[in-house]
């Protein structure tokens, strides 16, 4: 008993002293019960049949909508829309994958080789630069240079070759999503492993040096074992968001000529969502991709910290 | 002996050299046929620097009034969105980082999953509407007012500040808050450089949630308008290329849209840049 009272006591002078801290927290609370959980409960509208016009809102017509059980989810997975679009997610996430994920590690491996600092500063200026542009940007430097009268077809065209439909043939446009996505991250990607070659010892190079390795068993030896672990993570990371294949970017750059290979789940959802009001299939589909997306990277995070002894967060 | 060790060292300045310039080229290129005369830009001819060097569609482009509204509408949601979303993430962010704090796992938790669970499209725009936000900038504002992401960025920011100052801080009478503004605030500076412009690009760019919360033209950021102004023109046609450029007087304007909207992202860039390595370095680390 007398244990417990000064307990409570001591909470309570915890709060009186520490109120301050609470009051901090606020703001960002209701910012995150507002918007981040209260979406929670729109879910519902996946096993719901969706009256717009039952309520005074969206809100009121969700919690008025009768329930339609699993009917969306049977929609869903009997259609063959669905599997096209899952096809695509993981066809352009895996591309990505192969060809981007290796290309940062490299990079930053050959700019930790650089030794001139001025010559080192601009390259990363240079390229952590496209990471800041928005996607409608990039769209809208590539098509002026890709489209038919762009100067890359131009250049084709004078030497003789034929040109090429980059934007609208279905069998390009998956290269251009890569292309462009390594254009604009790729630079950017390096950080994470630049800061983590600045954290191998330096002696480890000296050593080797005096036992004669050259520069690239150092690389090889030294530098890339160091790395091994972060790389691991970032690898989780990536299969951990692998149904996210980049819809921003796919949203600004493809259309309906290349809808068969690039339409993602998000893109779907974006479409018959908000262009075609299908609320409940829409939100069926989300729930979905956020369903799978969360155990893929709980999956992938604590595989991490099994293993490699990183987290990601 | 000597010319073989150089060997290696040369291919790496090369290959950067040559990576730097893929990054800029297209970038140039644009930039070029923003200048460039009419007959240039439709004959496809330039490649680097402007031909036919003129400055009319930058003036058709700056008195036309949708993009000044769209400018507008950008520049209030960035900054106006910058400075709210900075206030609040670093007011969440101390208390969080402070190991004594009753009830931060909790909070922590709750934002780890409200990061990784991600509740939808449709939910987001159900909230907007009954919060009558639709088609207003407030839509465009609200997503990102708290990015996780930078919230944990701060979080290491401010757990980087010596416990030992604040302790003396605290010895010497100063209250948490006392502690907070004059102690911790000032060290983490560069933290906060970082997340400015993590958030204020963020803003910027940010052109999906217009897409999914904004119809009405007065509302529009610029980001939405170039692109409806880059997929208005028949850029995509390809059957006749000679004819979709006949029509496309459009595509020198777009150029010179396009490279006015990246133009403050790219300034605001060059400027917070030397901050920004040393507060990505925190937070990637030990992220």
């Amino acid at each position: 008993m007398n244990r417990r009272t000064l307990k409570t006591n001591s909470s309570k002078s915890y709060f009186r002293n520490n109120w301050v801290l609470y009051l901090m927290s606020i703001p960002g609370l209701i910012y995150l019960i507002v918007y981040k959980f209260f979406p929670y409960y729109g879910l519902t509208l996946a096993f719901k049949d969706f009256d717009m016009f039952a309520g005074r809102n969206l809100l009121d017509s969700l919690t008025k909508s009768p329930f339609a059980g699993i009917k969306y989810f049977k929609e869903l997975f009997l259609g063959s829309e669905f599997w096209l679009l899952l096809k695509n997610t993981l066809i352009i996430s895996f591309y990505k994958l192969v060809f981007l994920f290796p290309l940062p590690i490299v990079i930053a491996l050959l700019i930790n080789e650089i030794k001139t600092i001025s010559f080192k500063k601009c390259v990363q200026t240079i390229i952590y630069l496209p990471h800041f542009l928005s996607w409608v940007v990039i769209s809208g430097v590539f098509f002026t240079l890709l489209s038919s009268s762009g100067v890359v077809n131009t250049l084709l065209e004078s030497l003789g070759l034929d040109k090429i439909n980059f934007l609208s043939n279905p069998e390009n446009f998956r290269f251009l999503l890569v292309f462009t996505e390594g254009w604009k991250e790729t630079g950017w990607s390096c950080v994470v492993y630049l800061s983590a070659l600045t954290a191998i010892d330096p002696a480890l190079y000296e050593a080797a040096e005096i036992d004669g390795a050259n520069r690239l068993k150092r690389m090889l030896h030294i530098s890339l074992p160091g790395l091994l672990s972060v790389i691991m993570m970032m690898l989780m990371m990536k299969i951990g968001n692998i149904l996210q294949a980049g819809t921003d970017q796919i949203l600004v750059m493809y259309n309906p000529a290349v809808y068969s290979v690039s339409d993602v789940l998000q893109t779907y959802i974006y479409r018959i969502g908000l262009g075609q009001m299908n609320f409940s299939l829409a939100t069926a589909m989300g729930l979905f991709e956020s369903v799978v997306g969360f155990i893929l990277i709980i999956c992938a995070n604590s595989f991490s910290r099994k293993y490699f002894e990183r987290s990601l967060w | 002996m000597k010319i073989k060790y150089n060997i290696v060292p040369c291919f790496i300045y090369i290959f950067m050299a040559l990576l730097a310039l893929i990054c800029l080229l297209p970038i140039i290129h644009l930039v070029a046929k923003s200048f460039s005369g009419y007959n240039a830009v439709v004959s496809g001819s330039v490649a680097f620097l402007p031909k036919d060097f003129q400055l009319e569609v930058y003036d058709y482009v700056l008195h036309n009034g949708l993009f000044w509204n769209a400018l507008k509408n950008s520049l209030f949601i960035t900054i106006v969105g910058s400075f709210l979303s900075v206030t609040i993430t670093v007011l969440a962010a101390y208390p969080l980082s402070r190991k004594d704090f009753k009830g931060r796992k909790f909070i922590l938790l709750m934002y780890v999953f409200s990061m990784l669970f991600y509740g939808g499209t449709v939910p987001a725009y159900i909230v907007m509407q009954s919060l009558h936000l639709l088609n207003t900038v407030w839509a465009v504002i609200i997503p990102f007012l708290v990015v996780q992401f930078n919230l944990f960025v701060m979080k290491t920011g401010f757990e980087g500040v010596p416990e030992a100052l604040e302790e003396s801080a605290r010895i010497d009478g100063a209250g948490t808050f006392t502690v907070f503004s004059r102690i911790s605030l000032p060290l983490v500076t560069p933290t906060i450089a970082t997340i400015t412009l993590f958030y204020a690009v963020n803003y910027w760019n940010n052109y999906y949630h217009a897409m999914l919360f904004i119809t009405k033209q007065s509302a529009k950021p610029l980001q939405l308008y170039l692109y409806e102004l880059i997929n208005s023109a028949s850029m995509l046609s390809s059957e006749n290329a000679f004819e979709a450029t006949m029509n496309l007087p459009t595509s020198g304007m777009q150029a010179a849209a396009i490279v006015l909207g990246m133009l403050p992202v790219v300034f605001f860039y060059l400027i917070a840049q030397k901050y920004l390595i040393t507060g990505m370095t925190i937070g990637s680390v030990k992220g």
